[in-house]
């Protein structure tokens, strides 16, 4: 319990002490799940005093944030290592520790390091019986690297080292060199609404667009260069495309009615977005290179249909509809043709998207008046309620499946919220100042 | 609600007006017409302005009020709003150059796409009701909102019942 509080308080104070996040982490629930690990201080050496950021602490936040693991606090380490020769893995073991990261990092020239690191297993051995004789072993060393990073993108590489570390003791590939786009309101502005991306840890929050009026639905396209989004900047919804690193803006779909609802295929080809301008919300899917549209769904003019998401294999569109009286999740190819329901549970069920590995959905359900994200298994059919706050919207998925972020009211406001796709660890996330919306995160990124 | 009382109550006298500017009778207060032998035979109400404008000005107080309000997940306009609906119409059928914008909102709950369609949906029951009244499908746009433009930011049932609504903008 004092441990989690630790946690717990050092997060806080770390989000605090940063000015370029605007939002806070606070870990709800979950840790005693977390596998004990170590991440010991990297070394330093060079001529500026102090490396860009302290690497271990990035990657021991990512990993925590993870909720699959539980770095110990830096002043109950047995020892410091910055090398794995330097280990002495029985006093690890007996603190219960389960995998030591070291490392070191070093100033090669000004603004360029050279970074070494390795993950140990404390359980193997370092000793193995080969011809009657005892040889060492190499199978506890489960990562020897060595990289190199500049001051610029010393954090993105931090989170890659944590990306690596994860995947070695997890088997899954990790999403910690992501970003999220999310939607601030703050009222009290002229200009309220504010379109953000930050890193997945809160950090170099940048504002892209500004407006005085509703920002909704920002999605990324598949190369993470771009992100596509609604604005009520002309006085309607209208979907507009904006370059992250050239701030290059274009519209996108201005029609008369509802334009709204973008999102990426998997190939970033086309863009499945909603459009009214043909009497109703109906599914319309954009080919980007020779701009023709084409309608998918085809219903009469008191349904909605809406909130379109491709399968991972691209040939799937996941989309709302409520021809059958309430909102519910259909499927229909990409190609058209007949859709097909897909949830039966709830009075109520939205925005849906597949789990990269195709095998659920993620999605926003009510019962009995209650908004909570779920996850339903494409199999089996079965539907597992993830939330316990109220009033959720607007989920999506990390791209390695492993998390949902979305947005919620807690306290009176709008902030936004993790919980890992099992459901069992759980993160808020309230902004500093005004209310925060309408998360969507990254795919893999490549700097 | 005070207006809507109000709107009420001219409601109710407007066809009373009707009545007294075509029937071209007295004001019923009494026997002045014997006192105003200057004036022309045909008596005229204490009020110097014409049936028409005074059909007009009540008309004007009606439409003062501009937004109808929703149940919960519902698109249709409940039976209180078609008068209200009928003044609106009743003006801008007699005025064609005249356009109007019908805003539809919706309260935060469930997800903000779905929203903005159903924000529309309202939209179109508040124009389907004036284009049964005759005004022409030129002179209505319906823009929809969804859940993004709170009459009321706050985050509780009071507030989602003042949200759950369509407004009528006149343009120009």
């Amino acid at each position: 319990m004092m441990r989690q509080l630790a946690i717990l308080f050092s997060v806080l104070v770390l989000s605090a002490a940063r000015a370029d996040i605007n939002i806070d982490i606070i870990i709800e629930d979950g840790m005693s799940f977390a596998r004990p690990v170590a991440v010991v201080p990297f070394n330093y050496s060079g001529v500026s005093g102090k490396p860009p950021h302290d690497m271990s602490a990035i990657i021991a936040a990512d990993l925590r944030r993870s909720g699959r693991f539980n770095p110990m606090p830096f002043n109950e380490m047995p020892e410091l290592p910055t090398s794995y020769e330097q280990v002495s893995i029985e006093q690890w073991k007996a603190k219960g520790i389960e995998a030591v990261v070291v490392g070191s990092v070093e100033e090669v020239t000004p603004g360029q390091f050279s970074v070494k690191y390795q993950l140990i297993d404390v359980f193997k051995p370092q000793q193995r019986v080969e011809g009657g004789e005892l040889v060492s072993n190499s199978d506890f060393l489960l990562l020897n690297n060595t990289g190199s990073a500049g001051t610029q993108n010393f954090r993105f590489y931090s989170h890659q080292v944590a990306d690596n570390i994860y995947e070695a003791l997890t088997g899954v590939k990790g999403a910690f060199a992501t970003r999220v786009a999310y939607v601030t309101v703050d009222r009290s502005k002229s200009r309220p609404f504010q379109l953000y991306i930050a890193d997945s840890d809160g950090h170099n929050a940048e504002s892209l667009y500004t407006s005085e009026e509703a920002i909704m639905s920002p999605t990324w396209s598949p190369d993470g260069k771009a992100i596509a989004y609604v604005s009520f900047e002309n006085g309607r919804s209208e979907i507009y495309l904006q370059q992250i690193y050239t701030g290059q803006r274009t519209m996108i779909a201005a029609f008369p009615g509802i334009n709204s609802a973008p999102v990426f295929s998997p190939d970033g080809r086309k863009l499945a977005l909603t459009l009214s301008k043909d009497g109703n919300a109906e599914i319309y899917i954009l080919d980007l290179t020779t701009r023709q549209y084409r309608r998918l769904t085809n219903t009469g003019p008191n349904v909605i249909d809406t909130e379109p998401e491709f399968s991972p294999d691209g040939q799937w569109i996941l989309f709302t509809s409520d021809r059958g009286l309430r909102p519910q999740i259909y499927r229909v190819s990409v190609r058209g043709g007949r859709p097909e329901r897909v949830t039966f549970e709830g009075e109520y069920n939205a925005s849906a998207a597949y789990t990269p590995d195709g095998k659920s959905i993620i999605l926003v359900n009510r019962t009995n008046g209650v908004y909570h994200i779920a996850k339903q298994d494409i199999e089996t059919g079965t539907m597992q309620i993830l939330t316990d706050t109220l009033l959720d919207e607007s989920p999506s998925l990390a791209p390695n499946g492993t998390m949902v972020i979305y947005a919620t009211i807690h306290n009176g406001r709008q902030v936004l919220a993790q919980v890992s796709t099992d459901g069992r660890f759980k993160v808020r996330l309230p902004a500093k100042q005004g209310e925060v919306k309408a998360p969507a995160w990254s795919p893999f990124l490549i700097q | 609600m005070s207006i809507k009382g109000l709107g009420k109550s001219i409601l109710v006298t407007l066809p009373a007006l009707f009545l007294f500017a075509c029937s071209g009778s007295d004001t019923g207060t009494g026997p002045e017409t014997t006192d105003s032998t200057e004036t022309q035979t045909t008596t005229t109400p204490v009020d110097t302005k014409t049936p028409e404008e005074l059909a007009a000005e009540a008309n004007a107080k009606v439409r003062e009020v501009r937004t109808v309000y929703f149940e919960f997940d519902d698109s249709t306009v409940k039976s209180e709003y078609q008068d209200l609906l009928k003044a609106h119409a009743w003006f801008l059928s007699r005025n064609p150059g005249v356009q109007i914008v019908v805003e539809g909102h919706c309260d935060e709950r469930g997800t903000p796409e779905y929203n903005l369609a159903l924000g529309e949906r309202r939209g179109n029951s508040v124009r389907d009701i004036l284009m049964s009244y005759g005004v022409t499908s030129s002179q209505i746009r319906v823009v929809s909102y969804g859940e993004e433009n709170p009459a009321n930011p706050a985050h509780n049932e009071m507030a989602w019942e003042k949200n759950r609504r369509a407004v009528l903008n006149y343009e120009g």
